[in-house]
């Protein structure tokens, strides 16, 4: 099915509207809640583009690939519920810096969602 | 909205002996997701009060999280600070009886100024100004911290288990990290950092637990009153000066590691000219670590309340999608400490 314009150019266009034309007409709460919600469209932006670019898979691969070299990829659930658990159960040497890697690229990930601008800091 | 002013108007009436009350001003204050605050001017006529006075009414909001004092808890703890000498809003009366306004509440006074934290981080202080106020901050935790349990009228308040306060925390983080059900392989290596680093645990103390710059009032360059007590508790010193120290309370001013303000130095001097400890840097050092991993997990509790339907809220979505920023500076304070930046 053919719906154009895209999801991701309606928000883009709906969250450009409300920053440059509502929002500098609110004050104190509602301008507070006008931002809050540009801030969560910016984040939907992002998720779209993120998926667009195959990037969340990038990143599960990048986690599986790590527990498969540490002979860890036993089971069929979701990468990062596996590492969380491998983690939980001491299974694996926390000052690995291949494991400090495998967490920073989940981070770093997110965090292009969700804030990028906090990678910088 | 004025009903509420009448309602509370006639019990400040009946605790201080007064012949009438006329309210001046009513309003709901901002901040506190987990309470209402309201702010009351009354003009007393006779009584133990007389004249205009400036009130704060704190009540419960609709709900709470896990870790949350009741007001009643929270009014006993502001009592005990309170006579510990720590600038506070001084607690006046509790009622528990939920008949007189829907919730239990209680007053206490009205503190001058703002606890806006970005005014305060962006505010034209001089170094000696800034300085000033940081070693304030050490010198009211250091008051605070003159509370050690037991205490008769703080027996609600648990003592860490096992006996060290560090990993008494870790061992709740868990709970909650298992209860919440998500992955969070972050959280869950720093959480075994945390216990494989716990510190000798300093005495037991009353600890504030929210001890941050948005949580305590300045007029100027003046603290007015430290707020915000329902997360109260008895740990060790150094949880609150790590706490404040968090890179997550420097709302952007992040080479100055005191909430945005100034040096850690300072704040362990202002701790030591009331208290004469020294404490240990590196112990603080360790409960920012901790500091961050709580607040991911309050983080994810907020998030919990938005999606389990008990609270929709835009904000307790957005505090969510903020736990990755926790999971950063996690990342890179481990790799500092251990690089003995």
């Amino acid at each position: 099915m053919i719906n154009q314009p895209e999801t991701r150019d309606l928000l883009a266009e709906a969250r450009q509207v409300l920053l440059e034309s509502v929002a500098p007409e609110l004050a104190g709460e509602h301008k507070y809640q006008a931002l809050m919600i540009a801030n969560a469209m910016g984040m939907a932006i992002r998720e779209l583009e993120q998926r667009e670019q195959g990037q969340p898979e990038q990143t599960d691969r990048a986690v599986r690939a790590y527990l498969s070299e540490q002979s860890l990829d036993e089971t069929a659930t979701e990468a990062e519920t596996d590492l969380a658990r491998v983690i939980r159960e001491r299974r694996l040497d926390g000052t690995d810096p291949a494991l400090r890697s495998v967490l920073r690229t989940l981070t770093e990930s997110r965090l292009l969602i969700n804030n990028p601008g906090y990678r910088k800091r | 909205m004025s009903a509420l002013a009448d309602t509370f108007s006639a019990f400040i009436v009946r605790q201080c002996g007064a012949r009438a009350a006329r309210v001046i001003e009513f309003d709901k204050l901002s901040g506190g997701a987990i309470q209402d605050n309201f702010g009351l001017t009354l003009d007393l006529e006779g009584g133990s009060r007389p004249g205009r006075q400036e009130f704060v009414v704190r009540q419960d909001a609709p709900s709470g999280v896990a870790e949350s004092l009741s007001r009643p808890e929270e009014f006993r703890v502001l009592q005990a600070a309170f006579r510990a000498g720590v600038t506070a809003p001084e607690p006046l009366w509790l009622c528990e009886d939920p008949e007189v306004s829907g919730q239990v509440f209680y007053v206490m006074t009205r503190a001058a100024g703002s606890a806006s934290p970005r005014k305060l981080v962006k505010a034209d202080f001089s170094e000696e100004q800034r300085r000033n106020i940081v070693r304030r901050l050490g010198a009211e935790l250091a008051r605070l911290h003159t509370v050690r349990p037991p205490q008769a009228s703080l027996v609600f308040l648990v003592m860490p288990d096992p006996d060290n306060p560090a990993l008494s925390r870790v061992a709740l983080y868990r709970r909650y990290l298992k209860e919440i059900g998500e992955p969070h392989p972050v959280l869950e290596w720093a959480l075994n950092w945390l216990e494989d680093h716990a510190p000798e645990p300093g005495p037991t103390v009353l600890c504030h637990c929210d001890f941050r710059t948005g949580n305590y009032m300045m007029d100027s360059d003046e603290l007015t009153a430290v707020l915000d007590w329902e997360f109260a508790a008895w740990s060790d010193p150094c949880e609150d000066l790590g706490w404040l120290c968090s890179r997550s309370w420097r709302f952007g001013a992040d080479d100055r590691e005191v909430g945005g303000l100034g040096d850690r130095q300072d704040l362990l001097d202002g701790y030591r000219e009331v208290s004469g400890v020294d404490l240990d840097p590196a112990t603080v050092s360790y409960w920012e670590v901790m500091a961050l991993v709580r607040w991911a997990m309050i983080a994810l509790q907020q998030a919990r309340r938005h999606m389990s339907g008990e609270q929709r809220s835009l904000e307790l979505a957005l505090t969510g999608r903020m736990v990755a920023q926790m999971e950063l500076d996690l990342l890179n304070q481990v790799q500092e400490l251990e690089d003995g930046q």
